[in-house]
């Protein structure tokens, strides 16, 4: 699948933000903004939309459910899947409240969170967003 | 940790007792008795005054004579005991008369003991120091349960904590090493791809460690809740069966399921009783020898609703069956085609299922094989 929105990478680990981008690049994304956390997200954010968002849980400074609650204030449409490592249901309810639309956790296999992603994709975004490969 | 536990070492020196009687002559009998072994003496001569300087003096050791003006000893007795609990001094009675009744009054009222007048020095002197004795052996086995809860609560604080941050590096690691595997990233040379892919092997199995002993602490740590909801129990079964057959195929094994019960709902966590079939039915493909059959049977009778896994293995030793649960409990028998097994597996398993308010067991099959049975409670 081929995306064509822009895309806010939020972790603060870089070996993730490698992985999850090396991802990405099978959605034909090949630069995704990065930051490295809430804050940074949050002040990118504000200078300039993005379509997706995903958000790392657990950062220092400001966390992903904070940064979750903010990046909703300040743009309600903003479509955020969240990273977790571990996943509780209180973090999972939590991000569902404030309107996240999915979570894919990192220790899956990657295309099992590649398969998380495309569904996302399919289902949130009109399709003159997206392309789906030639079968 | 300092040893807590040697008889020989314990010094009785300085030990606070209260002597209640209201005859003079007795208490000084006794105060005499005891001044040689440096005891710190109280003296009391009613109830009503050996409450009150029990709760000044906080003695180690009482001895309460039965018959007092006021309350009786063995009124006193059930006062103290009923203020101060088990962490009260022990209290002998001292007792004139010897029938067997009184001393069974004074036992059922809390006393430990009792001393019988005329008192002999030597065995006044023995019986208290033997109280004294075991009295601080409790303590000291208190103290030592503490320290061991406390110590037991930092390790699996510590547990979960590194095995939280040697995950994600732990599944980057693994994830970058499948981009370089499926060539992402350009092509490789046959010696490079087979390096790579033992850097993948390596790190799932790491992952795989890490992520059982994330389990283990979270659940010591008392930490494992349980989401409840009515699930379809062979649809549950039939998932983990589906996704267990990809990898069962390399094996060329083959899993599966038989009388499926429609819509007989059972409250569960669906994703931790998925843990527990995940967890059965690998090891039933591992311990197997390649092409074996693995059979899931969901069944119901009388209220209780569960599965069972069953494989074509070696089955378990009879000497080896009380480890299977165990932590770390790993057995003889090894993987038949080279899987990697933590040993943490079947704890959790038990733990999970034990939440439930179920049960898990093994035997093994009358040809070959074993099976692993769990049960669930069904409340009608």
């Amino acid at each position: 699948m081929k995306f064509k929105g822009s895309v806010l990478l939020v972790d603060d680990e870089p070996h993730i933000r490698k992985f999850v981008g090396l991802i990405l690049r099978q959605f034909s994304v090949s630069a995704p903004k990065e930051a490295a956390n809430g804050e940074e997200a949050l002040e990118l954010y504000a200078a300039q939309r993005y379509d997706l968002v995903l958000l790392d849980v657990n950062m220092p400074k400001l966390g992903g459910i904070d940064t979750l609650r903010r990046l909703r204030a300040l743009d309600p449409h903003c479509v955020v899947v969240m990273l977790t490592s571990l996943v509780t249901r209180q973090v999972i309810e939590e991000s569902a409240e404030l309107g996240a639309v999915n979570y894919i956790r990192k220790d899956t296999p990657k295309d099992e969170i590649s398969a998380a992603l495309r569904e996302t994709i399919e289902s949130h975004f009109e399709p003159d967003k997206f392309e789906n490969d030639s079968p | 940790m300092e040893n807590l536990t040697a008889l020989s070492d314990i010094d009785l020196i300085g030990r606070k007792i209260l002597i209640v009687d209201d005859d003079r002559i007795n208490l000084r009998i006794l105060s005499g008795i005891l001044q040689g072994e440096r005891y710190q003496i109280t003296l009391a001569e009613s109830g009503e005054t050996a409450l009150e300087a029990y709760s000044k003096a906080r003695p180690d050791l009482v001895l309460l004579d039965v018959v007092l003006p006021g309350i009786d000893g063995f009124e006193t007795c059930r006062r103290l005991k009923q203020t101060y609990g088990v962490d009260g001094a022990p209290v002998i009675f001292i007792t004139a008369k010897s029938e067997s009744d009184d001393v069974v009054q004074g036992l059922a009222a809390g006393g430990v003991d009792y001393l019988p007048k005329p008192f002999k020095p030597k065995e006044v002197l023995a019986r208290i120091r033997s109280h004294l004795q075991s009295q601080t052996l409790v303590e000291r086995q208190k103290l030592l349960v503490e320290q061991l809860s406390k110590a037991n609560a930092a390790k699996n604080k510590f547990l979960g904590m590194a095995a939280h941050d040697l995950r994600n590096p732990l599944a980057s690691i693994r994830g970058l090493a499948e981009f370089l595997c499926d060539g992402t990233v350009g092509p490789m040379t046959p010696d490079q791809l087979d390096l790579v892919r033992t850097i993948h092997g390596a790190s799932q199995s790491m992952l795989d460690l890490v992520n059982e002993l994330l389990d283990v602490a979270t659940i010591e740590a008392g930490e494992l809740r349980l989401h409840l909801e009515p699930q379809d129990l062979a649809s549950v079964l039939g998932k983990s069966i589906f996704l267990s057959n990809i990898e069962a195929a390399k094996k060329n094994t083959r899993i599966v399921q038989t009388e499926a019960f429609a819509a007989s709902l059972t409250m569960i966590d669906q994703a931790k009783i998925r843990q527990v079939a995940d967890n059965l039915i690998s090891n039933a493909v591992k311990f197997s020898p390649p092409g074996s059959t693995i059979t899931v049977v969901v069944h119901e009778t009388a209220g209780i609703r569960g599965f069972s896994v069953q494989d074509q293995g070696p089955g378990i030793p009879e000497t080896e069956r009380d480890r299977l649960f165990t932590d770390f409990g790993r057995l003889s028998a090894k993987p038949t085609a080279g899987e990697k097994s933590t040993g943490l597996g079947l704890a959790i398993c038990q733990k999970i299922v034990q939440a439930h308010g179920g049960t898990i067991s093994a035997k093994n099959l009358p040809d070959r094989g074993c099976e692993f049975r769990v049960t669930l409670p069904c409340p009608p």
